[in-house]
């Protein structure tokens, strides 16, 4: 199956989306969240999670505890703060916004 | 408030750096393996399921830097490259990295060496409180020269103006001071009623001037000074027990002023004025010194000056020609206490900010030699997407490496310097004790060495990044016409340093030559192995009457004291010659009196208390022939001990008693201009005018020149008097004591003799070396100053052309190459390079022979024994600096000859 690069600037709601969704989950999750959500049409370049996981860190949107995982590995697990659920809905109303402006755009004959 | 948490958390994450990279590394390996087992259970084999994981993460290494990046320590990671980067490239040629760090420490060094004084001296406040509200007032005489105040022309001033917001007065003396731990020679200061009221400052200790002390006849009370406190009267808290003795009163001690406060300079004892006597009438006698006052609120000092000027020319009109005040001063007290240094610091200021722009351009020139031999690695950092600011703040790193090491040698050197400064400094400057390498000071090195490196790295980093990474990549691209322009800069600059190198050099060579003539002059008397002692002479009572005056002339006692004190001191083990003297030679205190004699041979003695003998004395002033000699107390031993030679006739001894006809010793200059061609012994002359005495007195005997006010100038004719016809209580007079020990050997003994005979007496030891070598202070002072910016100009030149000529031969590396491959020399390349750069230097230096050959002429003033075009001086320099510069041209020139012709050609 061919596999999208996600488009620019969609990585932080993914994630977003995938901590509101499930709260708590460590990096792989995420990933695997994301592909099997969008029937591994979107495909995120693994590694680029961490960085935009920290600059989340940074901006506040989200919080880090370590715990251990079913296989009894130590991870490091991901949850939404408020600050996240409300940049949450700015992301996506961003992106409809966006979407909507393309949709009309190719559609104008 | 998001900001901040956000910085916080930014700072937090600074500190766990070693944490966050392991979280991140283990959370990025948990990742892989995840995602490699489940490759695995897809049926991939483990090798291949492995890479699949690595390809689908990415470049871990990269990641990591992104997310570190996330938290914004990029810069920080970035400049700690460019340090470790910088230090690495500036081993790698640790020579030039010396010669670099050393021109900026030289620079930095002088600058802030000559800040920290003009800081001290003329920026910073004065320590007491409201500083910038007080003024210095004078009276102004008629040809603009500033003159003390009298006492009515104060009270005039201060009655009548609408500015200031009191006015006091004070004068300052050093005078003998007994009573405390010991006597000890201070400034004492009587001040007026309103002085500590301007000045706001309040004693820590006791209270002020009590109204009663403060008047005609009241009961002397003195305030002392902190460290006066501290030292002589162990910081007792109880000061009632202190009584202190001097100028003829006993003093109570009745306060102790803050710590700094020193004003009028070097007083440790201030006095109510009013203890010395009645105010003086007269409009002409400058009796104050020191005149302070403060602005009334809301007063410019332009205000109080056109008040002040009003009502002086007011008085002047009014009460001439009993004034000689034509005009008021009113100047900032800061700026009064320091106007006679101001000019001289800030030319110093401006010649060593002139020195640190030419170490900068030192360093900029080597910088950039070797920025061109880093070209083409340049062009490689530049072509792999280094943007021009990235190239730049590299640059940037490397040369705050170089100030920053070159600043805190520079500090080291000023503290040095400073010390050496203020030992070295003629103490009649102002202000001085308040020199230190301080904060600010520290500051403001710190400061020049930040911008010295802003200033080399933009200047490096513009003409070094200005090369086309293609250019610079390409094949035998090493074409040097783009920086013609910037060579014949460097080369000017080169040049131009010569030029100023060479004047310092000329000015220190005349002076230092000045100095070797002066010390090569016969002073006419021997200055080892002697030990000075000054003391004021005790008398039977204080004359502070005329008629107590007259008395004393007849107080047999001072001549006594000193015969039984010679006496004591000739028994010492050790002690060859005892004698004294009014005023030894070169002393900084001053030296015998002078004025005019007169010539009466075979005339009666005079006796002042008949009108007959006055008038005929008047008679004798308008008629008489006379000359000018300097007026000297001295014993027999005074020849004796300083070795001056006895030529003619004899010295004094015992038959000169107090009642046997006045015995004078002539010096010989005076001998030969007074008594040409004759015999001067017998000849009596009439000396009267300098110590009240009338008495005649008759030459005995005839001794040697000496150089006695400087060895500059020539000796002054001397008539020397005997002490036991002649000595006066309460003046100073100075025992000298030669000993075939050191003097320090004998300081201990006489000390002790002092304080058995007169316990009052405060002795003054000095060697008598030192009093010689401190009359020479001024000249070493001058010859130091010019001499070090000499040497640092010499060697900031040597430095300068060594940078660019290196830079000239590193341009040329392969046109050496192919010189040689075509058969030149070593010898030839070396006669090219130094060639080239004898043409700028040869140039610089007749300019600067020239410049010098004006300026010296500026300086005639402060050299002894040579002209200020001396050849030989001009000569010298000009070789010594020839030499310093082919020096650092021989260094680039031999590496020229070293090129490999096959290496420098391949090598393009």
């Amino acid at each position: 199956m061919h596999q999208n690069e996600i488009p620019p600037g969609t990585l932080y709601l993914l994630i977003l989306k995938a901590l509101a969704r499930s709260g708590e989950l460590h990096g792989y999750e995420i990933a695997t969240w994301i592909e099997q959500v969008s029937d591994e049409v979107l495909q995120v370049e693994e590694g680029s999670l961490y960085p935009a996981l920290q600059r989340m860190l940074v901006k506040g949107w989200v919080t880090a505890k370590w715990g251990v995982t079913a296989g009894n590995r130590r991870a490091r697990y991901y949850h939404l703060t408020p600050l996240g659920r409300k940049q949450l809905e700015v992301e996506v109303s961003q992106f409809e916004r966006v979407v909507a402006a393309i949709t009309r755009a190719i559609q104008t004959a | 408030m998001n900001w901040f948490r956000g910085l916080g958390r930014r700072i937090w994450m600074l500190f766990r750096r070693k944490d966050f990279d392991a979280d991140l590394d283990e959370e990025m390996r948990l990742h892989r393996e995840l995602r490699e087992q489940e490759e695995i259970e897809r049926g991939l084999p483990a090798e291949e399921a492995r890479y699949a994981a690595k390809r689908r993460f990415g470049n871990d290494l990269a990641l990591r830097e992104e997310s570190r990046d996330m938290w914004g320590w990029g810069w920080l990671d970035n400049s700690i490259q460019d340090v470790r980067y910088g230090l690495r490239m500036l081993a790698r040629n640790p020579g030039v990295t010396g010669v670099m760090i050393a021109t900026l420490a030289i620079a930095i060094g002088a600058t802030t060496a000559i800040f920290s004084v003009v800081y001290g001296v003329l920026l910073r406040s004065l320590p007491y409180p409201r500083p910038d509200r007080l003024v210095s007032i004078s009276e102004v005489a008629a040809d603009g020269h500033l003159m003390g105040f009298t006492d009515p022309n104060f009270a005039d001033l201060r009655a009548a103006n609408h500015t200031l917001d009191g006015m006091a007065l004070a004068k300052s003396w050093p005078t003998t001071v007994s009573g405390a731990a010991g006597p000890a020679r201070l400034g004492v200061a009587p001040v007026s009623a309103d002085f500590f009221r301007v000045m706001e400052v309040a004693p820590i200790l006791g209270r002020g001037f009590s109204r009663d002390e403060m008047q005609e006849g009241g009961t002397p009370a003195a305030l002392v000074s902190y460290g006066y406190w501290r030292q002589h009267l162990g910081s007792s808290t109880d000061l009632s027990s202190f009584k202190l003795k001097a100028e003829d009163h006993t003093f109570s001690v009745v306060g102790v002023l803050p710590p700094g406060f020193s004003y009028p300079a070097h007083t440790e004892l201030w006095v109510p004025a009013e203890l010395f006597g009645a105010q003086s009438p007269s409009r002409t006698s400058h009796n104050w010194s020191a005149a302070v006052a403060r602005l009334r609120g809301g007063v410019s000092l332009t205000q109080a000056r056109s008040d002040l000027s009003v009502l002086a020319h007011r008085l002047h009109q009014q009460y001439k020609p009993e004034i000689d005040m034509t005009d008021a001063s009113v100047t900032p007290l800061r700026a009064a206490l320091t106007a006679s240094i101001r000019p001289a610091l800030l030319i110093l200021l401006a010649a060593v900010g002139f020195l640190l722009l030419v170490g900068c351009a030192n360093v900029a020139n080597l910088l950039l030699a070797r920025a061109v031999e880093r070209e083409r690695e340049l062009a490689v950092r530049a072509a792999l997407g280094a943007g021009r600011g990235r190239l730049v703040r590299q640059f940037l790193a490397e040369s705050l490496l170089l100030s920053l090491a070159g600043g805190g040698l520079g500090v080291l050197l000023a503290l040095g310097g400073v010390d050496g400064l203020l030992a070295l400094a003629p103490p009649n400057l102002p202000r001085l004790e308040e020199v230190s390498v301080n904060l600010a000071v520290l500051g403001f090195a710190l400061g020049i060495a930040v911008l010295v490196a802003v200033s080399l790295a933009t200047a490096t980093a513009l003409r070094a990044t200005a090369v086309d990474p293609q250019a610079g990549l390409g094949e035998g691209s090493r074409g040097a016409s783009g920086s013609l322009a910037s060579n014949r800069l460097a080369r000017i600059l080169a040049g131009g340093q010569m030029a100023v190198t060479l004047v310092l050099l000329a000015g220190a060579g005349l002076l230092g030559r000045s100095l070797l003539r002066v010390l090569s002059v016969d002073p006419g008397f021997r200055t080892s192995n002697i030990l000075t002692m000054e003391i004021e002479v005790p008398a039977s009572q204080p004359s502070s009457s005329i008629a107590a005056a007259i008395e004393a002339i007849k107080d047999t006692k001072p001549a006594n004291f000193m015969s039984s004190l010679f006496d004591r001191l000739r028994a010492l083990p050790g002690v060859e010659e005892v004698g004294g003297v009014s005023d030894v030679p070169l002393a900084e205190e001053g030296d015998c009196p002078d004025g005019k004699f007169l010539l009466l041979d075979r005339q009666p003695e005079l006796d002042l208390t008949k009108p007959e003998d006055s008038a005929r004395l008047d008679r004798l002033w308008s008629t008489a022939p006379g000359g000018e000699a300097d007026y000297c107390v001295a014993s027999e031993g005074y020849f004796k001990a300083l070795a001056i030679p006895l030529l003619h006739g004899r010295l004094f001894d015992e038959r000169d008693t107090a009642n046997a006809s006045h015995a004078a010793v002539i010096s010989q200059s005076l001998a030969r201009n007074t008594w040409p061609n004759q015999d001067p012994l017998g000849h009596t002359i009439e000396f009267g005018n300098m110590d009240g005495d009338m008495r005649l007195l008759t030459v005995v005997g005839v001794v040697g020149d000496v150089h006695d006010r400087s060895l500059e100038k020539p000796p002054d004719p001397i008539v020397y008097v005997d002490y036991r016809q002649r000595l006066r209580g309460e003046r100073d007079f100075t025992v000298v004591v030669r000993g075939d020990v050191p003097p320090q050997v004998m300081l201990a003994s006489a000390r002790r003799i002092i304080h058995d005979l007169a316990p009052d007496v405060a002795p003054r030891f000095q060697t008598f070396q030192d009093v010689f070598s401190a009359s020479l202070s001024t000249r070493r002072f001058n010859l130091t100053l010019v001499g070090s910016f000499a040497v640092s100009a010499l060697l900031l030149a040597a430095v300068g052309i060594y940078g660019v000529m290196a830079y000239w031969v590193g341009r040329r590396t392969r046109e050496f190459g192919i010189r040689m491959a075509l058969g030149a020399l070593p010898r030839n390349v070396l006669k090219h390079v130094l060639g080239h750069s004898l043409r700028t230097m040869a140039v610089g230096m007749l300019v600067g022979l020239g410049g010098a050959f004006v300026l010296t002429r500026t300086m005639e003033s402060l050299l002894f024994g040579v002209a200020a075009s001396d050849p030989l001086t001009f000569a010298g320099v000009a070789l010594t600096l020839g030499a310093v510069a082919m020096l650092a041209t021989y260094i680039p020139a031999h590496r020229a000859t070293k090129v490999d012709p096959l290496v420098a050609l391949r090598y393009e």
